[in-house]
């Protein structure tokens, strides 16, 4: 496919870990193929400016704006949304420590913020409230209920840290 | 026409993607670019991807102390580079200070300099080095000064075809310090007035000295004339203040959302002092 001249329409995209099949024009941003064509609502479409974080998915497990990401520039990549986080029946530690410290309101920013944590106690499982604050300065909440969130990974990364 | 995206393997193929249609347009990280087209903002006609270029990626050490930095580096791997310091600290520290961690995952060096907002962190840390822009087209490479590349307000000196291939920072002392400063209202905001300084110094006196100062004009302001002129004397309250207020006279802000044009002129050599203190601290207090 990539030896033809214009990429095609159709892509492939690894997408909590099953291969998804998407058609897209040049423009399409991977937020809208989640959205719009593979039914992922827990991504938001906030300023479709990169600037809020309600779209946060991970991609190669970082945290990166879905609504800034071409989707067919994201052919071969390891994308993660929060539906493959966990469930209802089964949430991730991060998600239950949402729940337990309150910390969601409205709800719009917690699929980002939820990700946002994932990636950071991934990479450190004991983080200080200065790098929590760092590492969720690009999840806007306008509830502002930063205080809770941020509650909540502290939660998360005890939980993590028992056996 | 429709759109097309294109993912070259090779600097040749893109740039000769780039030549076949005069708003042909890069895609490095997407940070601003796509943001632009989201808003109705930017249309290109042809879209060449630069993910899959290698030799776009590269950090290479060159003969002569200077380093050579490939344009698809991203602000985060940027943030972290070991070999980004003395005086390239200045860029490593203004590269952990671009937006917010996951733009700092997707946006990139070259897309982040060819946007050439002078409220962004790069353009002064880049002045103040002294750094070259290496364009690239499909009529060959030219390597262009900082302080002549950035031209306006989101202007800069490519041409029609012609994208950054790397950037490339010349040899400072081995004892220089690169600090960023940067006031904004809130992480990861544009600046209201950064100051990027590279000094090397002996026993209190200046031996170089880059300063450059971003959020207050339309490019990155600069001071040549004052700057030379702390060369060979000492660093005291007195030649820092002078310093400053040559900055603040070349400056040329503008009131907006976030600052005051009068603002940014009173602050500015408040921040550039703040920048020298820092600078002339041993390194494990630096930070």
């Amino acid at each position: 496919m990539r030896r033809t001249k214009q990429a095609s329409p159709l892509i492939t995209l690894s997408i909590n870990g099953n291969d998804h099949m998407a058609v897209v024009k040049p423009f399409t941003t991977l937020l809208q193929v989640l959205r719009d064509q593979l039914g992922l609502t827990g991504a938001k479409c906030g300023c479709n400016q990169g600037v809020c974080g309600a779209c946060t998915v991970l991609i190669d497990g970082k945290p990166a704006r879905a609504c800034l990401s071409l989707a067919a520039n994201c052919t071969g990549r390891q994308i993660v949304t929060i539906e493959g986080v966990g469930s209802v029946a089964q949430p991730s530690r991060v998600q239950q420590a949402f729940i337990d410290a309150g910390a969601v309101q409205c709800g719009f920013c917690t699929p980002g913020m939820v990700l946002s944590s994932e990636s950071l106690l991934a990479e450190n499982p004991k983080p200080s409230v200065a790098e929590i604050r760092t590492a969720l300065s690009g999840n806007l909440c306008r509830c502002t209920g930063y205080k809770r969130i941020i509650e909540a990974v502290r939660l998360a990364s005890k939980a993590e840290a028992q056996p | 026409m429709e759109p097309s995206f294109h993912q070259p393997r090779t600097l040749d193929a893109a740039l000769k993607l780039l030549a076949s249609h005069e708003d042909a347009r890069p895609l490095a990280g997407g940070a601003t670019l796509v943001a632009m087209m989201n808003a109705g903002l930017a249309e290109p006609p042809v879209l060449v991807s630069l993910r899959h270029i290698k030799e776009l990626k590269a950090v290479k050490a060159l003969p002569d102390g200077g380093l050579r930095l490939g344009a698809m580096i991203l602000h985060r791997e940027l943030a972290s580079e070991k070999r980004l310091k003395g005086g390239f600290a200045v860029l490593r520290e203004a590269a952990g200070q671009v937006a917010v961690p996951p733009v700092r995952n997707m946006g990139t060096l070259g897309g982040a300099t060819a946007f050439a907002d002078p409220a962004a962190d790069y353009p002064p840390a880049l002045a103040a080095l002294g750094a070259r822009i290496e364009a690239a087209s499909t009529k060959g490479r030219r390597s262009i000064a900082a302080d002549e590349f950035f031209l306006d307000w989101y202007a800069q000196a490519l041409e029609p075809g012609e994208m950054i291939a790397a950037i490339t920072l010349p040899a400072w002392p081995k004892n220089a310090v690169g600090v960023y400063e940067k006031l904004a209202k809130v992480t990861g905001d544009l600046a209201i007035v950064s100051i990027a300084l590279v000094l090397a110094q002996d026993k209190g006196v200046v031996t170089h000295l880059g300063v450059a100062v971003g959020g207050c004009g339309p490019k990155p302001v600069t001071a040549p004339e004052a700057a030379r002129a702390m060369i060979g004397k000492p660093i005291d309250d007195a030649a820092i203040a002078r310093l400053g207020q040559a900055l603040a006279e070349a400056a040329d802000p503008v009131d907006d959302v976030r600052a005051s044009a009068d603002y940014r002129r009173l602050v500015l050599p408040r921040m550039l002092a703040k920048a020298f203190v820092r600078a002339s601290l041993p390194a494990k207090e630096r930070r």
